[in-house]
């Protein structure tokens, strides 16, 4: 039998890309471009639905090219449906209505938060591990539970991920390749230790005042020589992946599960995974990670998921091909996991006979 | 200000600011296919912008009316954006696209 293909799109925020995978998981391609702003300044809708615009049409080109595929081969071409920034949704959106009509394919929407996971497990191999998803928009804790990604604990502000850029961004680091990634790097040079409030409230996380304090502190504390900036990037790490690790492990306690799944641009920071995989190890688990490649927002992981859901029967109708800035991964259904429990069910009748 | 919905349908339809766009692809099947692909993503403020399209003879004729010329402005802008994405998505992807 021929294997299953997809393209998929992603664009929800400063990165757009396209991806193209078959059902196995295997990726023929994923090409994408990021949007990087001058050091000091972040990405605004407007502004990054524009370079998506100027991106998109050679990034699908290169996606074909690479995996060698012609339209005909394509089974259902995947979007991002939300959650994101509008404007930059739409470009996907878009050019995905246009393409399903010049090419006769069903279009499949794709909830972003729910593809990092899949990508993540099907990368890695983790079967069905506590989720860690920090990003620069979103940090969550989550747990596959009756047919749905569940939500254990999530930040009541802003993501660990925006906390870190928007740091970087008083300090005025490079956003090349990304906030995050230099301030790992200038943490590795810090060797004092600054307090910084910790703000863990029961399953949840809290940033919004961790970044005000350091803001404020940074300033004065840079002015009078007390600390480094990199002394400041170390305690900033430390102080909030310490939080995250441990509403992971209040989890993992919940779900009665040893092993972790870290999904998201920020699980590409390999101080996070570390102080994970100890806590892991600790409760006799496992920490599953990836690199960048698949970390970081592409095409093939919106593909892959898109791919899984009409594999079993899900197709969105042209009319119904929106994108929205809210959506929870909790409002998804995972059709393509319940799979498993006709077989399950048989084996427990068996048992029972 | 607070006037009951009904009687602001009645009394004050102040769509004073309008414009309109024609586009001519000059071919019923790629205008119907941009119109589709653009009708689907409502105006954001419905109460502010309003919007209507219709194809005619491979034209793809656009309407737009608003309450203040600020709203037209920033709808017609992002609207002629996405319009000359789909239009260069049918260029470059439609029939004998070259890889």
């Amino acid at each position: 039998m021929k294997k299953m293909i997809a393209l998929g799109f992603e664009g929800s925020a400063n990165k757009i890309g396209v991806g193209v995978v078959t059902l196995d998981g295997t990726i023929l391609s994923n090409p994408r471009h990021t949007y990087i702003t001058p050091p000091g300044q972040g990405f605004l809708p407007r502004e990054t639905a524009q370079h998506h615009l100027q991106h998109i049409l050679p990034l699908i080109k290169s996606a074909l090219k690479t995996a060698q595929i012609t339209p005909d081969e394509i089974d259902c071409l995947c979007y991002t449906k939300g959650p994101g920034m509008g404007a930059p949704l739409q470009v996907a959106a878009v050019v995905v209505r246009i393409l399903s009509q010049l090419w006769k394919k069903p279009i499949v929407a794709v909830n972003h938060c729910v593809a990092h996971i899949e990508m993540g497990r099907i990368v890695t191999g983790a079967d069905d591990p506590v989720v860690l998803y920090v990003s620069g928009g979103n940090t969550q804790v989550i747990a596959y539970s009756e047919g749905r990604y569940q939500i254990f604990g999530e930040t009541i502000d802003i993501a660990v991920g925006n906390c870190l850029d928007r740091f970087a961004r008083v300090l005025t680091l490079s956003n090349d390749p990304n906030p995050g990634y230099n301030i790992e790097q200038l943490a590795k040079k810090g060797e004092q230790f600054i307090d910084l409030p910790y703000v863990v409230k029961g399953m949840d996380v809290s940033f919004s005042g961790i970044l005000s304090y350091i803001e404020a502190t940074a300033v004065e504390k840079l002015k009078n020589n007390e600390c480094t900036p990199a002394d400041l990037c170390y305690s900033l790490q430390e102080t909030v992946f310490a939080m995250l690790v441990e509403i992971t492990e209040r989890a993992m306690a919940h779900c009665d599960t040893k092993d972790v799944l870290i999904v998201g641009g920020v699980g590409c920071n390999e101080r996070l995974q570390e102080m994970m995989r100890t806590m892991c190890s600790e409760r006799g688990g496992k920490l599953f990670a990836t690199d960048d490649r698949y970390c970081i927002d592409n095409g093939a992981m919106i593909a892959y998921t898109g791919l899984l859901a009409y594999a079993h029967g899900t197709v969105t109708p042209l009319e119904e091909s929106t994108f929205t800035q809210r959506f929870r991964t909790d409002e998804v259904h995972a059709i393509w996991r319940q799979k498993k429990e006709p077989s399950n069910m048989n084996g427990l009748m068996q048992e029972s006979s | 200000m607070a006037a009951p919905v009904a009687d602001m349908a009645g009394t004050q339809p102040q769509w004073e600011f309008n414009c309109d766009l024609e586009v001519d692809y000059e071919s019923e099947e790629n205008a119907s296919m941009v119109y589709a692909a653009l009708a689907v993503d409502k105006e954001l403020q419905p109460d502010k912008v309003k919007r209507q399209m219709e194809v005619s003879n491979g034209k793809l004729i656009v309407h737009f009316e608003a309450v203040e010329a600020r709203f037209l402005r920033a709808s017609f802008s992002a609207f002629v954006d996405v319009l000359t994405l789909a239009t260069k998505t049918i260029e470059e992807f439609g029939q004998g696209m070259e890889l």
